[in-house]
This record gives C-alpha cells, structure tokens and sequence, in this order.
C-alpha cells in the first residue's frame, strides 16, 4: 500500500507540473491554479506513502484469504458481475438482469437452477416494477430495445 | 419566534402524504438492513441509496435520514440478541444487551434502548432546531478564508475516523483527494488525471463510489463470513415501571453527554457511547453488574449513540462539516441534489432545511411506534439467506450507481470501487476518511484557491483573519481531543472484544 501511494504521489506531482506549465502560458500573472492542489495532494501522498514504507509501518494486519466454497462464490459472483457490465448494452437492463440475477442466485447462493431461475424471474420482475413503472427510471434498453 | 414558525412550516411540509410515507419506508428498510448481522448504518445508507435516487430531494433525504436512524436501531437489535455490533458504536450494547438475551430480557433491553434511542434522538433534534440556525448565522460573515479554516476543522474529523491508527486514516484521505481531483479542474477547466480518455472528464462519481467503497465490498465481505440468524423468540418489548426508573437517568447522562460531545466535528458515535457507558458504571452502585445485564448498561449507550448522530446534523447542516462515515454519505446525498450544507443551505433553501429537520422528530416517533411491535418481524428477517440478499444487493447497487448519469461507466466505476473497497477493508484500512475527503476535496481545493488569490498567494492570510486563525488553531485543538478520545475508545475496544478499533 505504501508503495501505491508513492506511485500515486508522483503521478500527482507530475500531473501538477504539466498544469503549471499550463498555466503559466494561459494565465499571466496568476499564482495559483489547477495545479496548486494536485502540489499539495502528491506531496502528501509521497510523504504517507514513504513514511508506511519505511518509517511509521502500520501494525501488520493478518488476514486470512478465502478458501473453499467462499472462495468459489466471491469469484463466481464477480465474475457474473463484469459480465453484467459487458452485457446490458446489448441485452438491455431487464433482459441482462434476468440472466445475472438467475447467475448470481446460482453463484452466491448455490441454488439448483429451477430455483436459481424462479428466484431471477422474482427478483427481475419486481426490480422492473419498482424502479421502471413506478419510479420511471431511465434504465438501458439494449439493442432489443427492452 | 422565527424558528418555532419555520419548524411549523416544515412540519407541515413533513406531514404531507409523500414524506410521511417516505420517513416510514426509509426506518423500516433502514432497520430492515440495519437488523442483518453486520451491517451498520453507513452500509444500509449506501445499499438503499439507489431507492432514494429518483426522488426529488426532500422526500430522498427524509427517507435517508429515515433509514440512518433505522440502520442504528437495527443495530442494536442484532448486538442485544446476537452479540454482534453492526458498527463500533454498538459494542457497548452488547455487554449488558446480550446478558440480559441470555437471561430471556432480550426484549425488554430492545424496548429500552427503543425508548433510550427515541428520547436522545428527540432531544438531539431540539437542539438541533435552534442551535444550527444560530450556527448557520454565525458562518454567513466567512469568506473563503474562513471556509478554508472550516474545512481543515473538518479535516480533524479524520483522527475520530482512522480506525485507530493516524497513518492509515491521513494516507486514505489523501487517497480520496486525489481521486477528487479526477476532472476537469475548477480554475481553467482543464483536464486532470483523465489520460485524454473522455469518461473521466466527468470526475468519478460520488454515489458509485460510495455504492462500490460500501455496498458491493459488503456482499463479498458477507459471502466470506458465516452468517447466523437470530433463533430467540421475543415475547414483551414493553420495559414494567420499575425498569423504566431503573434506566431512565442512565437514560439522561447518556443522552447528555452523547449531545455535548457530538458536537465537536471530530466526534463520532463510536467515542461517546464508551464514555456514556463508563460513566454510568462509575456512578452506579453497584458496578459489579455491568457486563451481567445491567438495563443502565444497555439505556446509556443506546441513548448517547442517537443522542450523537442527532447532534451531528447541527455540524453537517449548518456547516458540511460530516462527524461520522454515515453522515458522510448523507452529505453525499444532499450535494447529489445540488445542495451544499453550510450556512447558504438556510439562506438558500429553508424549506428544505426545515422540512428534513421536522421530519427527523416524525422519524424517531415513526422508529418508536412501528419497531417496537413489529421486533419479531425483524428477528424473522436475519433468517433470510444471505444467497438472496447478496444478489438483491448488487442489483441494487448497480441501478444506485447508473442512475445518478445514466451512465454504464459509472456502473463499471461502482465495481471497481467494490473492488478496492474489498480489498482496504480486509486489510484494515478506513474507508470513511478517503470518503470525506473525496467529498471535501472540492471546497477545500476552491477555497484554497479563492484565499491564495486574494492574498497574491501568501498563505498568511488564514492567521491574519481572525476567524480563520480561531478555525486553525480551533482544528489543532480538536485533532488533539480526538486523537486522545480515540486512543481511550480504541483501549476500551479492545479490552472489551480483544480486536482492533474500526470506527
């Protein structure tokens, strides 16, 4: 982690640089900017990130990963998920929902698949009411149009 | 006179049809997440954000502030029957809460902190009704300046927030200015940090954020844990006469000292409700019975708790000043509708202002009148699967995170930061400081900007005003309270539950 914002911190301080350059040729005259805060931000983190590296390390926190089933489902369930974000452009809210929330039900739940898609069917369904014909929520429609 | 009017005012606005219903929706889904082991107020705020939307302000943030008190009070019920806090604040609950379950008087600890709640939360928000004016008022003469020493004020609220370990809270603020700064910036539009790719030229958005950091991270934290559902079945939550007496000057001090402490914006629940707690076993009699089912036990907590989170609305309205991670999000919220807490928010719009301040009185007697006789609801509701609710809970995330824009990027942010959000909480790392400071960074960043230009870049501008210099130097006090109060909760947390403190 500290190294990450390390990273991050000369990425801001860069970032800083090119708008101040900026600045400098659009503005005349002005002694502060765009670039003042990303200064500010990047010092800080390259400071923090430092000071965790090699300075001030935080206690060490242990952590056991997932195994098994959980293990199984976390990944199964993010993976349904990235394929949600791939999908609903092309499928549409309500006919991407349906097929993810019968995967996720399947995934996380480990339900056998007639119950996985009762529970999908339920949960699209009510989903559609609440949020499309009572709230009228703008939701993507898909190349379907649904 | 003129306070008592505009309340009246907002009452009637409160009273109508649509808000009622909204302050009633908002605590019953609030405790209905808050009630699931686990889950605090702050993730319920973030899970049930996409219900609130597609209203238009008022009704969204009566029915949050709705589902913040009802999350708390969910809380409670699973520290008294289960033993396990949603959120720090709620461990106190559990070592005289849980005793008394054993002892079959879980229901008359649930009546008691629902009547300790409601009591502290009432007098919190009377407060609230004429304190924050004043305090409002008071702010009107600042100019940026003054605003910028109000945002390093607020900044000290990061100490109450790091989970007990400065580093880490400071390295995730920094973490969530940076991630502020993703846009276009505030001086010549310029793009930041957007690598020419035109979706970030919009800044990441807030609710995603807040969606993936709180609600996505939730779910995949749950698959990992075993859950368990509450098997007691709780006949009376009504407390006799002689409980009441017993609890109701536990009932007092905690309410007393939750309200004074709140106040200070680096503050949070999780602080006073020890020290309401510690007090009462020091004044009590007979301390030998704390931690042994002790009704003042569960009354001074429960009631400092509410007590705390009603008096953080006077900093958060009257100055946007957020003293606690889910007063965070609902500063999210109400800047999601274009309104920025501060002293303009009474100038600018105090029909709103006064509407969600008296629909806080009807919230806590909403809490009140339907909890209590709907409690074996409640318990019946942990028995839902967790392979329904996990699901449930992503399809809601991914509507909260799309209907702000509209946008499948933001959808592909709110993952991402589920992603991140998984990864820092299992390590230990505060979330809720990168998250005030994403909400912060901002108006610290133009009101830095607008005082430097003023004073030709010289930042002894902030020493030379007087209530800027009054800001910092009021700030370096209040860093150096909250670092102390956190050390003394962070002591008190561990040798209650021998883990590490996550406020």
């Amino acid at each position: 982690m500290g190294g990450m914002l390390v990273l991050l911190g000369i990425l801001s301080l860069w970032e800083g640089w090119r708008l101040h350059a900026l600045r400098t040729q659009m503005v005349a005259g002005a002694v502060v900017g765009d670039d003042t805060f990303p200064f500010i931000v990047g010092a800080a983190l390259l400071l923090l990130g430092a000071s965790i590296l090699f300075v001030a390390k935080p206690p060490q926190v242990k952590v056991a990963r997932p195994s098994g089933e959980p293990r199984m489902r976390m990944i199964l369930g993010a993976g349904v998920l990235a394929a949600y974000w791939v999908i609903v452009p092309y499928l549409g809210y309500t006919g991407s929902t349906a097929l993810v929330s019968t995967g996720l039900f399947r995934a996380m739940g480990g339900y056998r698949w007639p119950l996985a898609l009762l529970l999908g069917g339920a949960t699209t369904g009510l989903l559609y009411l609440l949020f499309r014909v009572w709230l009228l929520q703008p939701l993507p429609t898909g190349l379907l149009g649904l | 006179m003129d306070v008592l009017s505009h309340l009246a005012t907002g009452f009637g606005a409160a009273l109508s049809p649509t808000n009622l219903m909204m302050a009633a929706l908002g605590s019953l889904l609030g405790t209905l997440v808050g009630v699931l082991p686990g889950l605090g107020p702050t993730a319920a705020i973030a899970i049930l954000f996409p219900l609130t939307t597609v209203l238009p302000p008022a009704p969204a943030i009566i029915m949050l502030a709705g589902i913040y008190y009802g999350a708390m009070y969910g809380g409670s019920t699973t520290a008294i029957l289960l033993n396990i806090p949603g959120e720090v604040a709620s461990v106190p609950t559990c070592l005289d809460g849980y005793p008394m379950a054993q002892q079959g008087r879980g229901g008359v600890a649930l009546g008691i902190s629902a009547i300790g709640s409601f009591f502290a939360g009432t007098m919190g928000v009377v407060a609230l009704t004429f304190f924050a004016p004043f305090l409002a008022d008071q702010a009107l003469r600042f100019g940026p300046p003054e605003y910028f020493g109000l945002m390093v004020l607020a900044f000290t609220v990061i100490a109450s927030l790091s989970g007990g370990s400065l580093v880490r809270g400071f390295a995730m603020a920094f973490l969530g200015y940076f991630i502020s700064l993703i846009g276009l910036g505030p001086s010549t539009a310029e793009p930041r940090f957007t690598f020419n790719w035109g979706p970030l030229m919009g800044g990441v958005d807030l609710i995603a954020l807040i969606v993936g950091l709180y609600a996505i991270s939730e779910v995949f934290i749950g698959l990992e844990e075993a859950r368990v559902a509450i098997t007691q079945k709780i006949r009376n939550v009504f407390p006799r006469l002689a409980d009441l007496r017993e609890a109701f000057p536990a009932i007092l001090r905690g309410t007393g000292i939750g309200f004074l402490l709140g106040l200070l914006p680096g503050c949070a629940p999780g602080v006073t409700v020890f020290m309401a707690y510690d007090v009462e076993k020091k004044l009590s009699k007979h301390p030998e019975r704390f931690g042994k089912g002790a009704i003042e036990g569960v009354a001074a907590p429960e009631s400092a708790n509410n007590a705390t989170s009603s008096a953080g609305f006077i900093p958060l309205l009257a100055l946007g000043i957020p003293a606690s991670a889910p007063l965070a999000v609902l500063l999210g919220g109400l800047l999601v509708y274009g309104l920025q807490p501060g002293p303009l928010l009474f100038q600018k719009n105090p029909e709103f202002v006064w509407t969600v301040i008296a629909s806080l009185y009807v919230g806590n007697v909403i809490l009140l009148i339907l909890n209590l006789p709907l409690i074996g609801m409640w318990v019946w509701l942990t028995r839902i699967p967790y392979g329904i609710l996990g699901p449930v809970i992503l399809l809601l995330a991914f509507i909260g995170a799309y209907s702000v824009r509209n946008s499948m990027f933001d959808v592909g942010v709110s993952f991402v930061c589920g992603a991140i959000g998984f990864f820092l909480r299992r390590h230990k790392w505060p979330l809720a400081p990168l998250l005030l400071a994403f909400i912060l960074g901002p108006l610290l960043e133009k009101y830095l900007i607008q005082s430097l230009s003023m004073s030709g870049g010289s930042p002894l501008i902030f020493l030379q005003r007087g209530i800027s210099l009054a800001l910092i130097v009021g700030a370096a006090l209040l860093l150096l309270t909250s670092l102390a109060l956190v050390r003394y909760t962070s002591r008190r947390v561990k040798e209650e539950t021998a883990e590490e403190l996550e406020l």
